[in-house]
């Protein structure tokens, strides 16, 4: 129970006692404040405080989709803002979000799928938007299950290879993180070794597609097939698997039908997506050492637990 | 009669056959596909049919007055009548529209609105077919006029001009969403490594319809070249193609012919009837230029598509030729540009993909071998 309340997200609130009512009317309970308000909250009904400093948390973007429609894009390939990668570079790591209205639901989103330590700073438009994500994101049980890898990147802590791990977990190719090959592991990826050159990797898109190419998709733990803007955490072991799917234009429009693909037979499966409970998935089907569903709806956020 | 959205139906089907494999020993460069599907090819498929380059071309001059825009639908009643006549031989109507479809039939009417609402299949032709299928007994309620994008459907408005209790649908009422479509028919590649490598079929199709007619216009087509019998019954049956022209080389040279033959398009599709009343000769499917449409007041006919887009690129090529208009042949890169100025284009052109789908068994492209029957009325 203590690990999932870890998980969850707080809400950093820099407003006095006065907007206590805007707080509890969006369901909110507990926030964190700023010390020099924190005193202030004490004995306010049906809000708990705890103090929080942003100077002491990295700050994240604001995770979005940028379409680029003012720019030509053979790929017509939409931008994906997300923090995926400097989550999993540092998993012990404190965070928080600044983000207005429906956005941050979406960071709220986020950081529970990467198991993040994060605070989100929001408006009062936010206020409902974070509550009923944190209050769905309590509902979903905790997962400590390890992440589901296809290959190994081994990250020299620099800025090129936090823009290559962007674009790995953009194009949701699963990977984690490495000191040295990892037998386990279908591939290794090193920037600067033969296969990924450093001259490369000037196009971080190109070493995603080298990575690709040579793990190949029909090894590929994951596809998601209808969508441009969802990324996937995959975590798991032997006979469980948890797919989270985060619709990065989640607070602007909702996905209307995702197909994924995940390797393994797992005839079982049970599904919680935000703002839908009574959601199912169709056509499932296991077949061929894949199991593949259809999530005919994505607001912001869904996992899908598998099982044998 | 309201527009219906394809619904997604969850069935515990399972897939029964994968079939994967490369196409055939193409040239280097060319994409390879892997199509999935679990339906087995008709003892007759539909194409190239019972008349295998045979087309059948009805003109009349009174079909569209081309000053009003306007369609004489008793005309167009009357160039359907003698172009089913010309190509069975029979004398009757009826017996005709019997030989591809009988009242058991779930039948298809797929039309092509993506110059809509200025060229598209024109709303009197559907409806002169319907009628056909109605009065040789095929319930209006298993007539269903298709198409992918209901945005461009509804802007035709098809209802009015239709017996009552046939049901216009679209693939996508959310333009992306996928759920109109089958996730186990698909046909998968990548081009240049787009993400989502799937291309699915229109669910309508496989799960309900038995029997299609094709009702493409008469257009030339940016990248493909042409765009008629083969492209709406590939590029409007299927999900996810327009990854196949993204950069000025395209790939719809093979991608066409592999959608139109993939199964149970190639079995179910029975009857094609090209919509030439109007027609674009430049900057197609679109016709955001009145310059570049014209009016060949024409139909033709025919269950071998192959032969029908061999006519339709003569028809487009003529054109071209006499607007002073580079052929859709050309290649050159000097000629890549807006396609405002008619000798340049966007793309280049692939008109050899009806040639290619001749080689998957859709069809003759031969013109020696094509029989070409001409009426004008």
């Amino acid at each position: 129970m203590l690990l999932l309340l870890a998980a969850l997200p707080g809400l950093f609130w820099d407003g006095g006692a006065d907007t206590a009512a805007a707080l509890r009317d969006a369901g909110v309970s507990h926030i964190l404040a700023p010390a020099a308000k924190s005193e202030s909250w004490k004995g306010v009904a049906g809000i708990t405080a705890g103090t929080a400093d942003l100077e002491k948390a990295v700050k994240l973007l604001s995770p979005t989709v940028n379409y680029r429609t003012n720019q030509a894009s053979a790929s017509r390939e939409p931008w994906l803002v997300h923090n995926g990668w400097k989550l999993l570079r540092q998993p012990q790591g404190r965070f928080y979000y600044d983000v207005p209205g429906e956005a941050a639901a979406l960071a709220a989103a986020e950081a529970f799928a990467y198991g993040a330590n994060a605070m989100v700073k929001t408006d009062a438009a936010g206020l409902k938007p974070f509550a009923r994500m944190v209050d769905f994101l309590r509902g979903v049980n905790g997962d400590d299950l390890p992440p589901v890898a296809d290959f190994g990147f081994i990250d020299d802590g620099s800025a090129t290879s936090g823009e290559v791990m962007n674009l790995l977990v953009r194009d949701n190719l699963l990977f984690r993180l490495i000191r040295a090959p990892d037998r386990a592991l279908k591939l290794t990826v090193r920037l600067g070794s033969k296969e990924y050159p450093m001259e490369d990797a000037k196009n971080p898109k190109a070493i995603a597609q080298a990575v690709r190419t040579n793990l190949t998709d029909e090894k590929r733990s994951l596809r998601i097939y209808g969508s441009a803007v969802v990324v996937a955490r995959v975590t798991g072991s032997a006979g469980h698997v948890r797919v989270q799917l985060v619709n990065y234009a989640g607070a602007a429009r909702k996905v209307n039908g995702i197909r994924v693909r995940v390797l393994g037979n797992y005839p079982k499966h049970q599904l919680a997506a935000d703002d839908n409970p009574g959601e199912q998935l169709l056509d499932y089907t296991v077949e061929s050492g894949a199991t593949e569903f259809t999530l005919p709806e994505l607001k912001t956020y869904a996992v899908v637990d598998l099982s044998r | 009669m309201p527009y219906a959205t394809l619904k997604p139906v969850d069935r515990r089907l399972f897939l029964h056959v994968v079939a994967a494999s490369p196409l055939l020993a193409s040239p280097a460069g060319d994409p390879v596909y892997k199509v999935v599907t679990k339906y087995a090819p008709a003892a007759k498929p539909g194409m190239p049919g019972p008349y295998p380059g045979q087309v059948v071309r009805v003109r009349s001059e009174k079909s569209i007055d081309s000053q009003a825009d306007k369609v004489d639908r008793d005309i167009v009643r009357q160039m359907l009548s003698s172009g089913m006549r010309a190509l069975t031989g029979d004398a009757r109507n009826e017996d005709a529209w019997a030989r591809f479809i009988s009242p058991k039939d779930v039948v298809g009417i797929k039309v092509n609105c993506s110059g809509a609402p200025r060229i598209c299949s024109a709303p009197e032709v559907v409806a002169g077919i319907a009628e056909s299928l109605v009065a040789i007994g095929v319930p209006a309620k298993q007539i269903y006029v298709y198409e992918r994008f209901d945005n461009q459907l509804q802007s035709v408005g098809y209802p009015k001009y239709l017996p009552q209790g046939v049901t216009v649908a679209a693939a996508e009422s959310n333009r992306g969403s996928i759920l109109g479509y089958d996730p186990r028919t698909y046909v998968e590649t990548s081009f240049f490594g787009e993400e989502d490598t799937r291309s699915n079929l229109v669910r309508l199709v496989s799960e309900t319809l038995t029997k299609i007619v094709n009702v493409p216009n008469l257009k030339e087509h940016q990248a493909s070249g042409v765009t008629g019998c083969l492209k709406n019954i590939a590029y409007g049956n299927f999900s996810n193609v327009d990854r196949s022209h993204r950069f000025e080389q395209t790939n719809t040279r093979t991608f066409i012919g592999t959608l139109a033959s993939t199964e149970p398009v190639r079995s179910r599709v029975v009857l094609h009837i090209m919509d030439g009343l109007r027609g674009v000769w430049h900057a197609g499917p679109f016709s955001n230029s009145a310059r570049f449409r014209f009016y060949p007041k024409q139909l033709m006919f025919g269950t071998d598509p192959v032969a029908m887009d061999h006519k339709l690129i003569e028809i487009i090529e003529e054109k071209r030729k006499a607007e002073g208009a580079i052929s859709l042949f050309d290649r050159s890169r000097e000629h890549l540009g807006d396609t405002s100025d008619p000798n340049r284009n966007h793309y280049i052109r692939e008109p050899g993909h009806v040639e290619y789908a001749s080689t998957k068994g859709l069809g003759v492209f031969d013109n020696a071998r094509i029989l070409l029957k001409v009426i004008d009325l």
